[in-house]
């Protein structure tokens, strides 16, 4: 029985930045430029021909763009963005999907693969049996085929690395602590696949075997049990992203494996407390930084 | 507090002539709580329940209705149709219970309000997560049933008296259920325990007394206990404890409680098939 | 929050294997901080944070008249407040329902006077006595909430002092009460009983405490068990949910476990706690 009630006064600092000259944040309505010869982009807008900061965050400049990014947002999906999500609603023709965006998501039936193949066409039947498929409070993992107007994204599945999740643990982060990069679907060498959604929405699962037992995806084992190495690495892992998310670092394969291999002084429950989340955070951010200066 | 203004309240700040008539002291009064014999004052014994008194289809425009007395106690209660839930938008896969307890304001020594108090309003939710175990509550998803239980004499246990009715009520209204849901009390004090208390031996089993010796801070064991079971499941549905006990106290008394639930679950059967019997006899004559 | 079929197995082979998902045993808690006095208007304060759980507590002190039929007890009344910004759900009357369940819970719990003796708190029998106010601000919720806001209470009442009287004088029908000013005067109250709060969650054939969300979603039945010095004041439901007798009694017989360590801890801490600091809600 581990009870640990702390003071307050013993609260750690979470921040890893070391010698780190923090970029200059704007507030909202702080001039950042003159407008003349700049393109407006996003989180700013025009006034008395200056450009200003609609948003506090830290300044983009692509070329003659210049926007700024907020430091704490929802998710603004992009079209090939991976993403975790979950089942809110089943409508006609349509799930409604939680993708941590502004605006539900919207998962066409049209734009699945049902089981039976690719080239199976959709008839009345399958509209019925769309709560067979996916009912409320599925997870799918997807891709964004597209961003309406609103900002309201639609998603697709058609791929067999796409579709519904079994039996794993969701970790939830900021989006902007996901870092982009090729492929978001990692066999980590640890024994355990995992997930990065571009949302936030990290999946953590046991690993997910040739991806041709995966019909579609849309079967759940649920009278496996996952072995108990793999549910501590599981559980290890979480915590590990945990800790890295409080120090707000970078999430990737390689801070993750890093963070995982810090913590192995600890055991997996010694990760709930702050100053050990701190610790491991402080390690990969050590070696991480060795790393870029070699 | 929100005041009801359709009705004309009493004034407040009244006190009970009880309060300045010359009672024996409560220390008096626990000595005969249970005499040298083993009576009670009404003359039971410790582990004798009261005579029960059920009779159905009270109300007739509630779809199941029940009135239970239980000594003095008595208790009505009434069901309605499963309606849909008032101002909720998302989709709920199970079905709500409402229930409401209400003392009318005449049942107690004291006069209670038309508002429910605090104490209404816990004993509401007691019974409404002793109920809910004991409704299949997913064959009408997006519904409530309302079930409303009014007590018109208070004379201890009306809270179990409730959800013994409430169960019966249920089961005429034709709400499925997995199990016929009966409930007991259980008084205790210093050693001495008693089923199914009167509201003076509620009232005695409530009060923590200090022990005699020196210790200022020795309390004798004290509270009330109220089980809800489900007899042929064996699963405890509602379990609400209060005062000041040992676990091995709650470890001894659990026998009698669920012992005395299970008599009353038979009571109850048999009255709920006399009905049947006398439904289908009535129509019958009727043909 | 929902969750879907395969991550309820997920957690619930967990609390089989006795590792659940952020790597606890069934019957560890998560670290949980307190801080107390942070309130400068209030007698007594306390604020608790359990994993995302957030509780603040403050007690008030008013001089009132006894209740008739308790002509030498002083008066304790517990009010939650499940404010908007805990989750929108709690907008407008939304949380009205959860609120009265745990201030009711909590006069059920401190009831007892083994729990709390308001004796104490009586200034003049029949005339005066103190009457203590304790607000509970749930500001956030992240599951747990009885246990939580049971340690808050507690750290509240014990960081609390009570005013100290110089006199008391009948003048006619006029009570006098003279009150010291001086902070040295006033009287720490004694909270050794006050009750501390566990909810034994049942996950599959095990029980659990300190149930996260996302594990308060799988539980089938949850026992609040209220344990002031090892004795049992008062038993109630969490959740909706049926329970086999034995796992009942087991369930008890853990929730007292727990929750006398769970006292001890919290001593410990309130009694390390250096008497001024100010961290405030920086977090």
């Amino acid at each position: 029985m581990k009870i640990q009630v702390r003071l307050a006064t013993q609260r750690v600092d979470p921040s890893v930045a070391i010698n780190y000259r923090s970029p200059k944040i704007f507030t909202p309505g702080e001039v950042i430029t003159v407008q003349d010869e700049f393109m407006r982009g996003h989180g700013t807008y025009e006034e008395d021909g200056y450009l200003k900061s609609s948003v506090a965050g830290v300044k983009q400049q692509v070329n003659k763009l210049i926007s700024v990014r907020p430091l704490k947002s929802r998710y603004n999906g992009e079209i090939g963005d991976v993403v975790v999500g979950r089942i809110t609603e089943v409508q006609q023709k349509r799930w409604k999907v939680d993708t941590n965006s502004r605006l539900d998501s919207v998962l066409l039936l049209s734009s699945v693969n049902l089981p039976g193949g690719e080239l199976r066409r959709r008839c009345a039947e399958d509209e019925h049996m769309m709560r067979e498929y996916l009912q409320e409070g599925d997870l799918i993992s997807a891709e964004v085929q597209n961003v309406h107007s609103d900002g309201s994204l639609s998603l697709h599945t058609r791929s067999l690395k796409y579709g519904k999740l079994s039996q794993g643990v969701l970790v939830k982060v900021f989006p902007s602590l996901i870092k982009r990069s090729k492929t978001h679907f990692h066999n980590l060498p640890v024994g355990i696949s995992i997930i990065l959604g571009n949302n936030g929405f990290i999946w953590i699962c046991p690993p997910i075997n040739n991806e041709e037992d995966n019909v579609g995806g849309f079967v759940q084992n649920l009278e496996e049990v996952i072995p108990r190495t793999e549910r501590e690495t599981i559980g290890r892992l979480r915590n590990c992203i945990l800790a890295l998310a409080q120090s707000k670092m970078l999430l990737y394969d390689t801070s993750i494996l890093y963070a995982f291999e810090e913590s192995l002084k600890y055991s997996v429950s010694e990760l709930l407390i702050p100053e050990s989340m701190v610790d491991v955070a402080m390690s990969t951010q050590h070696r991480i930084n060795m790393l870029e200066n070699d | 507090m929100p005041v009801d203004n359709r009705r004309i309240t009493v004034p407040e700040n009244t006190t009970c002539y009880n309060l300045f008539t010359k009672s024996k002291s409560f220390k008096n009064r626990c000595e005969h709580f249970i005499n040298t014999s083993g009576k009670r004052p009404d003359g039971r014994k410790a582990e004798e329940h009261r005579k029960i008194f059920l009779q159905m289809n009270v109300v007739t425009q509630a779809k199941g209705s029940a009135y239970i007395e239980v000594g003095k106690t008595k208790v009505i209660v009434s069901v309605f149709d499963p309606r849909g839930i008032p101002n909720n938008s998302d989709y709920k896969q199970n079905g709500e219970l409402y229930c409401e307890f209400k003392y009318a304001p005449f049942s107690c020594t004291k006069r209670r309000l038309h508002q429910q108090d605090s104490e209404e309003k816990q004993k509401s939710l007691i019974m409404k997560r002793s109920l809910e175990s004991a409704v299949c509550r997913h064959e009408f998803p997006n519904f409530q049933v309302d079930i409303y239980a009014l007590v018109l004499e208070n004379d201890g246990s009306t809270l179990s008296a409730a959800i013994t009715a409430a169960g019966i009520a249920l089961a005429q209204a034709g709400i499925p259920m997995y199990d016929i849901i009966t409930a007991a009390e259980f008084g205790y004090q210093d050693g001495t325990y008693v089923l199914d208390p009167t509201s003076q031996e509620e009232r005695i089993c409530s009060v923590t007394m200090q022990e005699n010796n020196d210790s200022a801070n020795e309390f004798k064991p004290q509270g009330i206990i109220i089980l809800s079971m489900l007899l042929t499941h064996q699963q405890v549905s509602g379990f609400h404890a209060n005062g000041n006990l040992r676990l091995s106290d709650v470890n001894n008394s659990f026998d009698v409680i669920s012992r005395a639930t299970a008599d009353i679950a038979n009571l109850v059967k048999k009255n709920l098939v006399k009905q049947v019997i006398k439904n289908v006899q009535e129509n019958a004559i009727k043909k | 929050m929902s969750l879907c079929e395969a991550e309820k197995t997920f957690i619930l082979h967990g609390v089989e294997e006795n590792f659940r998902i952020d790597g606890r045993e069934r019957e560890d808690y998560r670290p949980m901080e307190v801080e107390i006095g942070i309130i400068s208007h209030a007698f007594g304060s306390a604020r608790l944070r359990l994993a995302n759980t957030d509780v603040l507590v403050a007690v008030k002190i008013e001089v009132d008249t006894p209740y008739p039929e308790k002509p030498s007890q002083g008066k304790l009344d517990f009010f939650v407040d499940c404010s908007a910004n805990a989750t929108p759900d709690f907008e407008g009357r939304g949380g009205e329902d959860l609120a009265t369940g745990i201030s009711n819970s909590l006069s059920d719990a401190y009831r007892s006077s083994k729990a709390f003796d308001l004796k104490k708190l009586c200034i003049m029998k029949g005339q005066k006595c103190w009457k203590l106010l304790v607000d509970i601000l749930l500001l956030e919720c992240g599951g747990n909430l009885y246990d939580a806001v049971s340690l808050a209470v507690k750290a509240a009442l014990w960081n609390t002092r009570v005013p100290g009287v110089k006199s008391v004088g009948i003048d006619g029908k006029n009570v006098e009460l003279n009150v010291s000013e001086r902070l040295n005067d006033c009287v720490p109250l004694d909270v050794s009983g006050a009750p501390v709060m566990v909810t034994v969650c049942k996950i599959g054939e095990y029980c659990v405490v300190d149930p996260s969300a996302a594990e308060e979603k799988c539980s089938s039945a949850a026992l609040v068990v209220a344990v002031s010095q090892g004795n049992i004041t008062t038993v109630l439901q969490g959740s909706a949910g049926s329970l086999h007798p034995t796992t009942l009694m087991d369930s008890l017989g853990l929730g007292v476990e727990v929750a006398n360590q769970l006292n001890i801890a919290l001593m410990e801490t309130l009694q390390s706690a250096p008497p001024h600091f100010d961290v405030g809600f920086l977090k």
